[in-house]
Order: structure tokens, then C-alpha cells, then sequence
């Protein structure tokens, strides 16, 4: 059951690259700064759901945390830790190729937009929870204070992505639900955004199993 | 008999009863933000703040007192563990009781901080401020959420072993959407602009992080 849900992700995210490169059709009013990039607007395919796989990542975290904060079961930490560390990388990723678009469209990597704005801050908040762990040794304490930490996103999250972005008078991302785009390229972001946040969830599994495994408490994972 | 009101006004005065002693926290704080102000005020001229200039200034009071802060604050937790005073602390008082008037006590000195330091800067820098009302408010709504973010923060330190730049690291990010919310609000004070919104933004903020606080402190406070 396992592997076969492991080989329905890689060809779902193998139809994924497929659609995103050849299917869709390319986003009229994204054509770059000269008019002379159309292929550009392929990149909302991957910039779109890795941020919003991010935004779970960082959610499952907190939740993640909080659970430990209740039952104190060293496997809510390590599931934690996991979604921290991948999610990380993916908020990473989605900044980069973010800036790589506006680069293109707008002429600047970098505007401080407020969506820019949030993922940097959620960026450097998450570097600093994962300081946090590096500078504390016992494990126990470790994972209760770092949990708290965490669960003290969720009283940022809202300024940082709901409240903060809507302050500014100005952004280059549309607000959700009001921009309009071709049903097609709708579908294979929509088909990204599930296909990113299994990717997710099973990366962060496999970090979870292995950060259980070289505590030496394996048998909290069955196999 | 409900003795919380009874803690919480012991364990307030107790702070401050050790501040007065060695005046370590007033005197770094207000020092280091005083020394700060100079800095500013020597680098940008003899000539005050010219009208282009204006918009600039409320930025650089709101970084000195939230360095000055993260150079005082840190203490009131990292002291306890050294002298070993937290273990009877623990026992004698109910962890909420402990933040309230800890907190209290960081509130208190940032007042004082603030009270020692605006005016020197307005003074300095020739600042007018169009709306002095709106101008106090925001610097009560940062005062506020700046003292119990870093006291929730600074018991975190105080649990870590290496200290040193850590309590920057963890609150910077925390604080940060609450800075850029008064940042706002001092700026359109000073220039005379509507701030009802911006205000009402940073003391919703405070409220959150109190509550959060609150809940969260007793996870951090008991090993």
C-alpha cells in the first residue's frame, strides 16, 4: 500500500512537470518586462504551490507542537522538527523562484512586496527555532521549549499573512480569489498545490522516522 | 483566599526592589540607548531634521529601544538561573503570577526607558510631533508588546545554554510584525496622518501575545 501510494506521488508530480512545461497555456499578461519572456509565466506551476506547501508545512508544525505540549510524546517532536527543516526548504525554494519571476516581470528581485515581506520574516523565524534546538542539549528540554516556540507562530502567522499584506496599498500578488486566470492554468496549479503538499508530508515523514531512528527510538514508528 | 493579586505585586516590587539595589538594567539600558541616540543624531548633522528627513526618524527611535530593550530585558530570567533563585521561585508562586510581574516589571522599565529617551530625541533631532496624543498611544502599544514578548522570550533563554546572542535571535522575529505595526503609527503621529487603524492593529498584537503568553508560559517556566 505504501510503496504504491509512494509511485502514485511520482507520477503525479511526474504529470505535474509534464502539464506545467507542455499542456498549459501560457498566462497572456505575463510576458516579461521587454514582452520577450512568455515561457516565464510557467513558473507560477511551482512558485504557487511550494508557497502554499510552506503555509501548511508551518501549520502542521504548530499543530504538531502544540500536541506535544499536551501528550509530551517525543514522536510529536520529531514530526515537528521534520515539517520545520523541509517546510524550510520549501519556503526557501518558493522565495527564490519568486524573486527569479519578478526579476523578469518587474525588472527587481527584490521589492519588499508583503507577501516578500512575510516569507522572509517566516523564514527568519524558523532559522531562529532551529537555533533555538542547536542551543540547548537535553532533549527533553529541548522539545518543550522549542514546541512553545513554535505554537508562538501561530500569534504571528495571522499579522504576518493575513493582516500585513492587506495594510499595504500595494502589492504584485493578486489577492486570493480575485485574480483571474485561464481555467486550464487554474487546474494544473491546483493539481501543483496537492502534488506539493504530499511531496511534503511524505519528506517530512521520512525526516520524522529518521530523526526517531538516530535517538534510538525507532520502535515509535512502525515501518 | 486568592493570593495571585498578592504574588504578582510581591514578585513586581521584588524586581525592583533588586533593580535599585545594583541598577544594572536601568542603568545599561538607558545608557545604551542614550549612546545609541547620539550616534544618530551626531551621524545625521547639526542641522536637526530636515522635512525630507521626517519620515525617517521614528524608524530609528523604535530600533534604539528595541535594542536598548534586548540589552536589558534578557536579564530578568538569565539572573534568576545564575543565582539560582528560580528553583524557591518556582515553589512560592504560581506561574502565571511570575510573568504577570515580571512582566510588569519589564513594562515599568521600558516606560521609564521610553520617558528618559523620547524626549532626548525629539529634543535632538528637532522632531515636531503633529499629534502628541497618538504619539504616546503608540509608544504605550510598543512598550507593551515589546516588554511581554521579551519576557516570554527571556524565560526561553534563560533555559538554553548558550546565551549570548540568542534572546535577539528569537524575539527579533516575534516583535518584528508588532515594530512595523508602531513604526506606522509613530509616523503618521508625527506627520499627522489618521493612525486609529495602525493603533488598533498593535494593541489587538499585544493582546494576542499577552494571551499566548499567558498560556504558554507555565510549559516554559516547569521543567
Amino acid at each position: 500500500m505504501k510503496t504504491a501510494l509512494r509511485w502514485f506521488l511520482w507520477l503525479w508530480m511526474t504529470g505535474l512537470i509534464l502539464a506545467a512545461l507542455l499542456w498549459a497555456p501560457l498566462a497572456q499578461n505575463f510576458t516579461g518586462l521587454m514582452g520577450d519572456a512568455p515561457q516565464s509565466s510557467r513558473i507560477v506551476f511551482f512558485h504557487v504551490p511550494m508557497a502554499v506547501a510552506s503555509f501548511f508545512a508551518f501549520m502542521a508544525a504548530a499543530v504538531w507542537s502544540i500536541l506535544y505540549l499536551v501528550k509530551r510524546s517525543p514522536k510529536h517532536d520529531y514530526a515537528a522538527v521534520a515539517a520545520i527543516e523541509v517546510g524550510t526548504v520549501f519556503c526557501i525554494l518558493a522565495t527564490v523562484t519568486g524573486a527569479v519571476w519578478s526579476k523578469v516581470q518587474w525588472g527587481k528581485y527584490w521589492n519588499w512586496d508583503p507577501r516578500q515581506t512575510s516569507i522572509a520574516l517566516a523564514i527568519l523565524f524558523y532559522g531562529a527555532y532551529l537555533s533555538l534546538r542547536g542551543a540547548i542539549e537535553d532533549p527533553e528540554v529541548r522539545a518543550r521549549l522549542s514546541a512553545a516556540y513554535s505554537a508562538l507562530g501561530l500569534v504571528v502567522a495571522p499579522f504576518l499573512f493575513f493582516i500585513m499584506p492587506r495594510m499595504a496599498s500595494f502589492s504584485l500578488h493578486p489577492t486570493p480569489g480575485s485574480a483571474e486566470m485561464d481555467a486550464s492554468i487554474g487546474s494544473v496549479v491546483i493539481m501543483g498545490i496537492i502534488g506539493y503538499t504530499a511531496l511534503f508530508f511524505w519528506m517530512q515523514n521520512l525526516r520524522a522516522r529518521i530523526l526517531a531512528l538516530s535517538s534510538g527510538e525507532e520502535d515509535l514508528y512502525s515501518v | 483566599m486568592w493570593t495571585w493579586p498578592a504574588e504578582v505585586r510581591t514578585i513586581f516590587l521584588k524586581e525592583w526592589r533588586c533593580e535599585l539595589r545594583t541598577r544594572y538594567a536601568l542603568s545599561t539600558v538607558c545608557l545604551f540607548a542614550v549612546t545609541t541616540l547620539f550616534m544618530v543624531s551626531l551621524s545625521i548633522g547639526p542641522m536637526g531634521s530636515s522635512e525630507e528627513l521626517r519620515p525617517v526618524l521614528p524608524v530609528f527611535l523604535w530600533v534604539i529601544l528595541l535594542f536598548a530593550a534586548s540589552a536589558g530585558l534578557p536579564r530578568t530570567f538569565v539572573h534568576e538561573e545564575e543565582s539560582g533563585t528560580a528553583d524557591p521561585l518556582r515553589l512560592c508562586a504560581s506561574p502565571s503570577a511570575v510573568f504577570c510581574g515580571k512582566a510588569l516589571y519589564n513594562l515599568t522599565l521600558l516606560l521609564v526607558l521610553e520617558a528618559v529617551v523620547v524626549p532626548f530625541f525629539i529634543g535632538m533631532l528637532d522632531l515636531p510631533v503633529a499629534d502628541p496624543k497618538s504619539f504616546v498611544l503608540s509608544l504605550l502599544a510598543g512598550g507593551l508588546g515589546l516588554a511581554v514578548g521579551s519576557t516570554l522570550i527571556a524565560a526561553m533563554v534563560a533555559q538554553a545554554q548558550v546565551r549570548g546572542p540568542l534572546f535577539a535571535v528569537l524575539a527579533f522575529p516575534i516583535l518584528l510584525p508588532l515594530l512595523k505595526i508602531v513604526v506606522d503609527a509613530s509616523l503618521g503621529a508625527v506627520l499627522g496622518s489618521p493612525v486609529d487603524m495602525a493603533l488598533g492593529l498593535a494593541f489587538l498584537y499585544d493582546s494576542m501575545i499577552t494571551v499566548a503568553s499567558l498560556m504558554l508560559f507555565p510549559v516554559i517556566w516547569n521543567p
